[in-house]
């Protein structure tokens, strides 16, 4: 009985201008999750009424959810951020359900995913940090409160990203990692309790009906969905943060 | 037990370059994509219908302001009209109670004059109906002296003597 711990399957790979470029399983489920999405958008997104029936009601409330939750988190100034976190959200969401599929992986289980989010995070931070309080400005927040926390300060603008990478990939990665794993202890265990049965029947893992679903409501679920939230609120409070209001920038001016 | 293959897979915490540039990519088309199809108009939508029931309540506090400022420039109005018409009423009544006394001051004085009229006629007719008395009787009693005396007196002395005798007569009568 052996788990084999590994990264996405390398699907095919190709050279271009030298370079191999692999396509993995990630980056599959990505494009699937974008399809999907990108589907979903449309057609939630038309035959908009002002009396809505229906769907678009559900629409509405979950739009305006995420525009509340980008105001209170951000302030009202920010909303324009919110189609940005609503998508991020969608995206975390979908990507790490779609492993429920049972083919495909998660494309949040990838650290290269969840990375490239949460350098498109830094890049907002480092984008509206320089836009609203100039280059000097922004290196000028490095020195502050005081100069000696400086390296401290450069050191955790990198750890940053990394470390919102590594929160969501490891949470979601380690899920499946942790299913796999009592997939396998609950096949032996069948084996252990059931095994004396005759034929077939013996060889049947009882225990894996039930447990595992439930184990997945945690991981997957509710895991999925909680990841998404500390990823987009993150993103939020650190994108927010160099977004002050307009009247704070002047006076910071 | 557990083994970290490496067989046409990545490691568990490989980075490929690649699948994050394709990632990104992915983020960003479904980004504007979900902007342009979904939180736009569905946001828009929500806007225009919260700005649509806002106006809908100012309107119909507007209106509502208005029909109380209506209300109660009706009330004085009416209120006005009452008063004036208890005015109109008041003189009409005032008009009609002088008119009347007057009418009667009219007809008493008519009557009074009437009445004086006839008294004057009466006084006359009695005078007149007197003076013819007293001349039938004068010639009466002419006619029967002359009668008595049989003989011719001279017209004018007894003519005197009759009137005189007349005279008294009409004094004593009186």
């Amino acid at each position: 009985m052996n788990i084999s711990v590994t990264g996405p399957k390398i699907l095919f790979e190709f050279t271009l201008f030298g370079m191999t470029v692999s396509i993995t399983e990630t980056v599959l489920s990505s494009v699937i999750v974008m399809l999907i999405l990108m589907v979903a958008a449309v057609l939630l997104g038309r035959n908009l009424k002002k009396r809505p029936g229906g769907k678009q009601v559900l629409v509405e409330k979950a739009v305006t959810m995420l525009y509340n939750l980008v105001g209170e988190t951000m302030g009202q100034h920010n909303l324009h951020f919110a189609p940005y976190i609503g998508t991020l959200f969608c995206a975390s969401v979908l990507g790490t359900l779609i492993s429920m599929t049972g083919f495909l992986r998660s494309a949040t289980a990838d650290l290269s995913t969840t990375l490239a989010w949460a350098l498109v995070t830094t890049g907002l931070v480092w984008y509206h940090s320089i836009k609203n309080f100039g280059f000097l400005g922004w290196l000028k927040g490095f020195t502050e409160p005081i100069a000696v926390m400086t390296p401290m300060n450069i050191v955790s603008e990198v750890a940053q990203p990394i470390a919102l990478a590594f929160r969501h990939f490891g949470n979601v990665a380690c899920g499946g990692v942790l299913t796999a794993m009592i997939y396998s202890g609950l096949a032996a265990a069948s084996s252990l309790l059931f095994g004396w049965l005759p034929g077939i029947l013996g060889e049947i893992p009882f225990l894996q009906v039930g447990i595992p679903a439930v184990l997945s409501l945690y991981f997957d679920l509710f895991s999925g969905f909680i990841q998404a939230l500390v990823f987009c609120m993150l993103t939020m409070v650190y994108v927010g943060s160099v977004c002050p209001p307009p009247e704070e920038k002047e006076a910071k001016e | 037990m557990v083994i970290l293959t490496q067989a046409a897979s990545e490691g568990f915490v490989d980075l490929n370059v690649w699948t994050a540039i394709f990632t990104l990519v992915n983020l960003l088309l479904l980004f504007f994509v979900m902007k342009k199809y979904l939180f736009k108009p569905v946001k828009k939508m929500i806007d225009e219908r919260q700005q649509e029931i806002d106006d809908l309540y100012a309107d119909a506090n507007q209106s509502k302001t208005e029909a109380a400022e209506l209300k109660s420039q009706y009330e004085t109005r009416l209120a006005e009209a009452n008063e004036e018409k208890e005015e109109i009423l008041r003189a009409a009544h005032r008009k009609a109670q002088l008119r009347e006394e007057e009418i009667l001051r009219e007809a008493q004085d008519k009557a009074a004059q009437t009445l004086k009229r006839a008294d004057q006629q009466i006084e006359m007719e009695k005078k007149r109906a007197l003076n013819e008395i007293k001349d039938d009787v004068s010639g009466m009693a002419l006619d029967i002296a002359s009668a008595v005396l049989a003989r011719d007196i001279k017209g004018e002395e007894h003519t005197a003597l009759i009137d005189s005798f007349i005279e008294n007569l009409g004094e004593s009568h009186d």
